[in-house]
């Protein structure tokens, strides 16, 4: 299986501009939790 | 050529990679999730008008008259409609518009969506700006609201037909976006107030429009990031499991029919019992560790919760402060996680585990609390918070395997009245069941188990629910006539 459209229509695959869109939204995100991960830390104390 | 928002417009060429879609629908999910995080505004914005410290309103003063005083600041209180604002809106507008997106497009809903919460995030602004309380309700809570539902079921269908292969990861990527969304938004929206902050403001009213603008353009760039694939278009080489008696239908069910079928209603009740004892127990967790733990928090083991001084007990709300987010780390980690077990395991038994295991954990949690293991009590109220999240992303993977896919957005929406009666059903539940127990004489860190029983109850029920599901009626499916009109009626609505 291929995470493409299918190869009888042609594509090459987008592979970099599917990494940077997952950046984009995946710093916001990571940086996010590890605030919350800061913030949880207390329990631990 | 097809407008710009049509739908028509965003059929993927070949090339295009199915895994831009998660992303674009992430950014939609990650901006509409800062709804959670609304309540770091209140405190601030309880001072509005004193800056340092609030000034209140006279007690002689009415309910319409606050609504447009601009001279004394608001309760906490009052600002915390907002929070029943977006939930109703959100749930209505999911309702009535599921049906209108599935023919405009996820694009087109997006775009909408984009400024309704950017919007409403203005208007928010202007409220601060004139002190009027309504326009923050009719920005933020109504206008706002109305761009949640939108923007919550806007990549539903869309992702559900991009993965017909792992559906439950799909939709679990981006509902994991909307609980994730206040741990980016809420810090942020802290920084931003900070460094606005002046000795005349306290920097909410830029906050909102920094913000605003923000999400808007990171959900303008969601929505036009949105394709949606050819018709019939599976993954190569994926072929569709075909099971006699299966949970999971090639067929499709119109939505004005789907609603009237028992599976609809059960579903309904899978769903809203689920989220309204997750939200009971949410709403119950940071003063619960605290009241039954009290010193053995801040190692001072033997002294309970009502002996202890105001500057431990602010130690202790800093220890509730933590045990929250780390519940809100477990509720996102569960709607990824959950919901693509469930490609794996079906539905029907993930919402089995949700409710016997949940069962058992919510009426474990009264004997962990008098054993006083801390361990297993945060251990137990973060598998809890897992399958709260999960319940809420595996739900449009199960209506898309019982009704098909071709109106899944659309029954999705109508479904979500149930999260807007949960939030309701939830909270009532638990204040008064506690209210009811402190005021006979029950001390308050027993009241709790009541209230944990009582949840359990809910989950007993709608371990039924679950189980009482069986695929549709032969007669519910539309024909093949029915599907060719309606899908031409997409392509027509598509073009104009």
């Amino acid at each position: 299986m291929t995470d493409e459209m299918p190869p009888e229509t042609g594509g090459s695959g987008q592979w970099g501009v599917v990494a940077l869109a997952w950046v984009l939204v995946g710093v916001p995100l990571l940086w996010g939790v590890w605030n919350t991960l800061l913030k949880a830390a207390a329990l631990f104390r | 050529m097809p407008a710009l928002l049509a739908r028509e417009r965003i059929v993927a060429k070949p090339g295009f990679n199915r895994w831009l879609v998660p992303p674009a629908a992430l950014a939609i999910h990650l901006s509409i999730g800062m709804a959670y995080g609304f309540s770091v505004f209140w405190l601030p914005l309880s001072r509005a008008v004193g800056v340092t410290q609030p000034i209140p309103c006279p007690d002689s003063m009415g309910f319409l008259a606050r609504m447009f005083a601009s001279q004394c600041d608001w309760k906490i209180s009052t600002l915390g409609w907002m929070y029943t604002l977006f939930f109703v809106f959100l749930g209505s507008s999911a309702a009535v518009f599921g049906r209108w997106l599935e023919h405009a497009g996820p694009r087109k809903a997006g775009v909408v969506a984009a400024f309704c919460w950017g919007g409403g995030f203005l208007l928010s602004a202007l409220g601060v700006h004139l002190h009027q309380i309504w326009l923050l309700w009719l920005g933020s809570g109504i206008i706002g609201g109305c761009g949640l539902g939108l923007g919550y079921i806007s990549p539903v269908s869309t992702l559900i037909k991009w993965f017909p292969d792992r559906r439950g990861m799909a939709t679990g990527m981006a509902i994991m976006g909307f609980g994730g969304g206040a741990m980016i938004g809420a810090p942020l929206a802290d920084i931003l107030m900070k460094h606005y902050a002046t000795a005349a403001s306290v920097g909410v009213k830029e906050t909102f429009l920094t913000m605003g603008a923000i999400y808007f353009v990171a959900m303008l760039a969601g929505a036009f990031g949105y394709r949606v694939p050819p018709p019939d278009w599976k993954p190569a080489g994926w072929v569709p499991p075909v099971k006699q008696g299966s949970m999971i239908t090639s067929r499709h069910v119109h939505v004005d029919r789907a609603w009237r079928t028992p599976q609809f209603w059960l579903l309904w009740g899978v769903l809203c019992l689920n989220v309204s004892a997750g939200i009971g127990v949410i709403g119950m967790a940071s003063p619960m560790i605290q009241e039954v733990f009290g010193g053995r928090l801040i190692e001072l083991p033997g002294i309970p919760f009502t002996q202890l001084g105001e500057a431990q007990k602010a130690q202790l709300a800093t220890v509730g402060a933590a045990f929250a987010a780390l519940l809100s780390l477990f509720n996102i980690a569960g709607r990824i996680g959950w919901a693509s077990l469930s490609d794996v395991i079906g539905r029907k038994r993930t919402y089995l585990i949700f409710f016997a295991l949940g069962g058992a954990l919510y009426a474990l949690v009264p004997t962990a609390g008098q054993g006083g293991n801390v361990t297993l009590f945060v251990a137990i109220f973060c598998l809890i918070l897992t399958m709260y999240g999960g319940g809420f992303a595996t739900i449009p993977a199960y209506l898309a395997d019982i009704f098909g896919t071709q109106f899944v957005g659309a029954i999705h929406g109508r479904l979500l009245t149930a999260w807007s009666a949960a939030g309701v059903l939830g909270p009532v539940l638990v204040n008064y069941i506690r209210e009811f127990q402190i005021d006979r004489g029950v001390p308050a860190a027993q009241a709790y188990n009541v209230t944990m029983y009582v949840l359990v109850a809910l989950l007993v029920v709608g371990f039924f629910c679950n189980l009482a599901l069986r695929p549709v009626a032969e007669r519910h499916y539309m024909s093949e006539d029915e599907l060719s009109s309606e899908r031409g009626l997409v392509a027509a609505a598509s073009r104009a």
